[in-house]
């Protein structure tokens, strides 16, 4: 605001004359025209020559240039690219770099869609012909893969698929149930009845399914058989009860309920303390068929209404006016898909990543299926054709507690920028001030000031800083801490621009110049600041270049060790911190791999340029 | 000499009083009461008001109503404690650190031979391959071979020691697997002597090598911006005009006098590392050194132990300056500075 009033009286007192940054940058970037030598000689300002010589140089110019864009794209792409801080999704950790959660085999379209389920991050489906395909994001680890489908499924003719958190199911044509993936938890491991089944044929499947490390299937003769991972869901199953009756399931992540042959929802474990397996009165009865998200159960009942309960969050229970009937439901993650009669789609619930957004193409074809699950929705047309919406993937991954990595990256570059430039802009204030008092009047004015300097100087730099941003950053909010990192940085380094700005001053105090504002009555601080600063402005200019890199080193620094901006807030350092870990460092490598490279070439591109601006503000270099 | 030796340690004394007068400051703005901390476990068996009388005797037998200026120095061991004794820094009270359950200066030699040690052969290593390669690159000024030196050491400097390491690791340890990623010695091994020695120079080897790397670009540019300065000068050019062997010139009469400049930068990079640097490489690969001792001293809020390690490094950069412009003035006959 103040530099804003100082302009505007500046350009009221002189009517003709610009403001003086303005005039600057115009003889920086617009000079006038070329002049010969001798005129040259006689007219080129010193900074004209600086700027010529710069850009007479390939390497600044090339530094220059992509600085400015990187500064750009931290600037502008935070402004797209949206940052809730808050943001985590266990589902969606440490996932690689690309699109590729919706790329159906084009073979799977061609032979006719039979199956389509979703894992996580992953998709599986089997074809008319029986063949199964896996795509997404199917490397559970380093070792495990979900792609290498195993070889008895493959020989398979394979009707029904289920995926599950990181391992899949599938059911043949004979009834034989197979199971892959990650074994680490038994959720591969199928149980005694069903293994034997597997051999004799017992009895039929009619439906199979699979959630979080566990999974279920459901028998011709109305039975659930259940196996997995009995610490994370409760597997405690009400045979006796229930035996001969379950029609159906639905499976959240911790809990599951099944619909029973009277049209009932039931709790089908003895555990009912879930929000889930808490039934309402009106799915108790009439219900037609379930489907669930991954904390919410939503049933479709006889007469067309869609119940949904259970721990809704992202307004999985907000249901819809439905124009026609509704044919069947399916559920994501935090979001439902509803087929209607008329072949259209509804959906409700979270939209984070577009995944209820039902595309306007889908609009004039006649959908008959539809296979959703995680953020994904696949619908299947009566012609075959696959229609996809949701999310596609993230550029550049997701780090270890689902967030972004892009969006985190354009952030914390704007975080680290601001830091850096405000924090040379406070060491420029003080620096210039005190160097150029100190300078100017000299003696014990200089010899305060310096002593001043010395102190600040010969205090150890990161650990200062550290001690002050712990001690005096404890009971503030993140953005009064990201100024107060920004003052401690600027009032730490300023010792450095200060003498640089005595010595010059020493020089320019002597000339002409100077004795002649003396001698007209100029005021002193007008001197200082406004005839003599400028003067020196262009020898600082390389102080202050190298300076911001300096305190985006300093800032990521200090965030690396956890003493700068704290988390969630991205910034580049703190962004690092995360590959502090050789496991992060090797499996997850785009963790730490964009940003370092990002923040290495601006810091690259500084330095380059603060070398060029030194090399063309050196009269040795000019060559005569 | 001892004139200006002299006025420099009674100046260095002063500053370092003013600095930890301030950090003595800046340490107190931190919340805390040792006393309440003391007598928290009594809270129960004691009556309210004789808890309260009780508090207060400690506060007083501890000192702590005394004003900031007196606590500081009875904390420096310039005033006498509330018994009479003087028990400070300066008498070799380190404070107690709340962390270790043990007095900081029991816990700070182990760490510090580590620190030691990496720095040692950090500079020892960097200063035998920059300077050769700093001199190299001045009589070569402007060929390619230089230019393409040049353009490694600016990605050298310009990167974050962090970043440095987190790259290193990638490819020493994970790529190729020589070095161990972290630690101070192999889990579980009990070697003795020289196999000791090996082991724990095995596990820094990494270290090592990343404060080479970043040491490397700074240095090089020092040494030969220092060497193409002398490589000007008038002196050089009547070595020259004599016929001397370009080798002579160089060796003898340039790079002496081209270091001059030189030692001041080595011993402000030291310091910077000893400081700064070591923190952040001590942090990185899980070393028992001072940087790590004092980053978790400062997460775990065990403030007397960060104090006193403030106060070391304070004085380490301190006493670094003082050496430098002493050191600057031994090997260099024109700086006069008795004037």
């Amino acid at each position: 605001m103040s530099s804003n009033n100082t302009n505007q009286t500046r350009t009221n007192g002189s009517a003709k004359k610009e403001f003086f940054l303005f005039r600057w940058i115009k003889r920086l970037l617009f000079p006038n025209k070329e002049l010969d030598i001798y005129a040259e000689e006689q007219l080129q300002s010193p900074m004209r020559m600086v700027v010529r010589n710069f850009f007479s140089k390939p390497m600044s110019v090339i530094a220059l240039v992509v600085f400015i864009i990187i500064a750009l794209f931290v600037f502008i792409a935070p402004e797209f690219v949206e940052l809730d801080l808050g943001e985590q999704d266990s589902t969606l950790v440490n996932i690689s770099p690309g699109f590729q959660m919706l790329d159906y085999p084009g073979e799977l379209e061609k032979n006719g869609v039979q199956d389509i389920s979703i894992g996580y991050n992953y998709s599986v489906a089997c074809d008319k012909t029986g063949k199964v395909y896996v795509w997404g994001k199917y490397k559970v680890t380093q070792v495990i893969d979900l792609s290498e489908i195993p070889e008895n499924v493959q020989n398979a003719k394979i009707v029904q698929v289920a995926a599950g958190s990181d391992h899949i199911v599938a059911l043949d044509d004979k009834g034989t149930v197979y199971a892959w993936g990650n074994n680490r938890l038994r959720q591969t491991m199928l149980p005694a009845d069903l293994v034997a089944n597997n051999r004799t044929h017992e009895f039929g499947i009619r439906k199979i399914y699979a959630s979080d490390q566990f999974s279920l299937v459901v028998t011709e003769d109305n039975r659930a058989i259940l196996w997995g991972n009995e610490n994370f869901a409760d597997l405690s199953y009400k045979s006796s009860e229930l035996d001969g009756h379950v029609l159906d399931a639905a499976l959240t992540n911790t809990a599951y309920v099944v619909l029973t042959d009277t049209g009932s929802v039931v709790c089908a474990n003895f555990n009912a303390s879930q929000t889930v397996t808490k039934i309402p009165l009106m799915a108790m009865h009439g219900v037609k068929s379930i489907a669930s998200s991954s904390t919410t159960v939503a049933a479709l009942r006889e007469d067309g209404r869609v119940i949904v309960w259970g721990a809704a969050t992202k307004g999985e229970n907000k249901v819809p006016q439905f124009s026609s009937d509704v044919v069947s439901i399916d559920g994501g993650r935090y979001h439902y898909t509803a087929l209607l009669k008329d072949g259209s789609i509804v959906c409700w619930g979270s939209n984070r990543y577009k995944q209820s957004s039902v595309p306007q193409s889908l609009k004039d074809s006649k959908i008959k299926n539809i296979f959703v699950g995680s953020f994904q929705n696949y619908a299947v047309d009566s012609e075959g054709e696959i229609h996809t919406w949701g999310l596609k993937g993230f550029l550049l991954g997701t780090d270890k507690l689902g967030r972004d990595v892009f969006a985190r990256l354009v952030n914390g570059g704007k975080m680290t920028m601001t830091i850096g430039a405000l924090s040379v802009i406070i060491e420029m204030i003080i620096g210039i001030i005190l160097g150029g008092i100190a300078g100017y009047f000299g003696g014990v004015v200089d010899m305060v000031i310096m002593r001043i300097a010395e102190v600040v100087s010969s205090m150890p730099f990161i650990p200062f800083a550290m001690i002050l941003s712990a001690v005096m950053g404890t009971k503030v909010s993140v953005e009064q801490r990201m100024y107060i990192i920004m003052v401690i940085l600027g009032v730490l380094s300023w010792p450095g621009l200060c003498r640089l700005v005595r010595a010059q001053m020493f020089s320019q105090r002597e000339m002409e110049y100077v004795v002649a504002a003396k001698a007209l009555g100029v005021r002193e601080s007008k001197i200082i600041f406004s005839h003599i600063i400028p003067n020196v402005m262009s020898v600082c200019l390389v102080s202050i270049t190298l300076a911001f890199g300096t305190s985006m080193l300093t800032e990521s620094t200090l965030s690396y060790l956890g003493f700068g901006v704290p988390l969630p807030t991205p910034t580049w350092g703190n962004m690092l911190t995360n590959a502090n870990d050789s496991i992060i460092i090797q499996q997850y490598w785009w963790n730490w791999l964009f940003v370092g490279t990002i923040f290495g070439v601006a810091c690259i591109c500084i330095n380059l340029i603060g070398d060029g601006l030194r090399d063309a503000l050196d009269p040795k270099a000019n060559g005569r | 000499m001892k004139k200006y030796i002299f006025k420099r340690l009674i100046y260095l004394i002063i500053v370092f009083f003013v600095v930890s007068l301030m950090m003595y400051a800046i340490y107190n703005l931190i919340p805390s009461d040792p006393a309440l901390v003391a007598m928290e476990p009594l809270r129960k068996s004691l009556k309210p008001d004789e808890f309260a009388r009780q508090y207060q005797a400690l506060r007083t037998q501890m000192g702590l109503d005394a004003p900031l200026i007196q606590r500081y120095a009875r904390w420096m061991g310039l005033w006498p404690d509330v018994n009479g004794s003087f028990d400070g820094l300066l008498q070799g009270n380190f404070g107690y650190s709340t962390g270790y359950k043990r007095d900081v200066i029991e816990i700070i030699p182990t760490p510090m031979l580590n620190t030691v040690l990496l720095n040692f052969c950090s500079t020892i290593i960097t200063l035998a391959i920059t300077i050769p390669l700093g001199i190299y690159c001045a009589v070569h000024a402007r060929k390619p071979s230089d230019s393409a030196i040049q353009a490694t050491t600016v990605i050298g400097y310009s990167l974050p020691t962090y970043l440095v390491g987190i790259l290193f690791i990638f490819l020493f340890a994970v790529l190729f697997r020589i070095f161990p990623t972290g630690g101070a010695k192999t889990p579980g091994s009990n070697y003795t002597g020289l196999m000791e020695f090996g082991d724990r120079m095995y596990y820094m080897a990494l270290p090592i090598l990343v404060l080479v790397f970043t040491g490397l670009a700074g240095m090089t540019r020092t040494v030969r911006a220092a060497m193409m300065d002398t490589l000007s000068q008038d002196y050089i050019r009547t070595a020259r005009a004599k016929g001397l062997k370009e080798k002579v010139v160089i060796y003898s009469h340039a790079w002496r006098n081209a270091l001059l400049p030189v030692s001041t930068s080595i011993m402000g990079w030291m310091i910077a590392v000893f400081t700064g640097g070591s923190l952040v490489i001590e942090t990185t690969f899980a070393l028992k050194g001072t940087g790590r001792l004092y980053w978790q001293a400062l997460n775990a809020t065990d403030y007397e132990l960060v104090l006193a390690m403030q106060m070391f490094y304070t004085l380490v950069s301190l006493v670094g300056v003082l050496l430098t412009d002493i050191s600057y003035t031994l090997v260099d006959p024109r700086v006069r500075i008795d004037k």
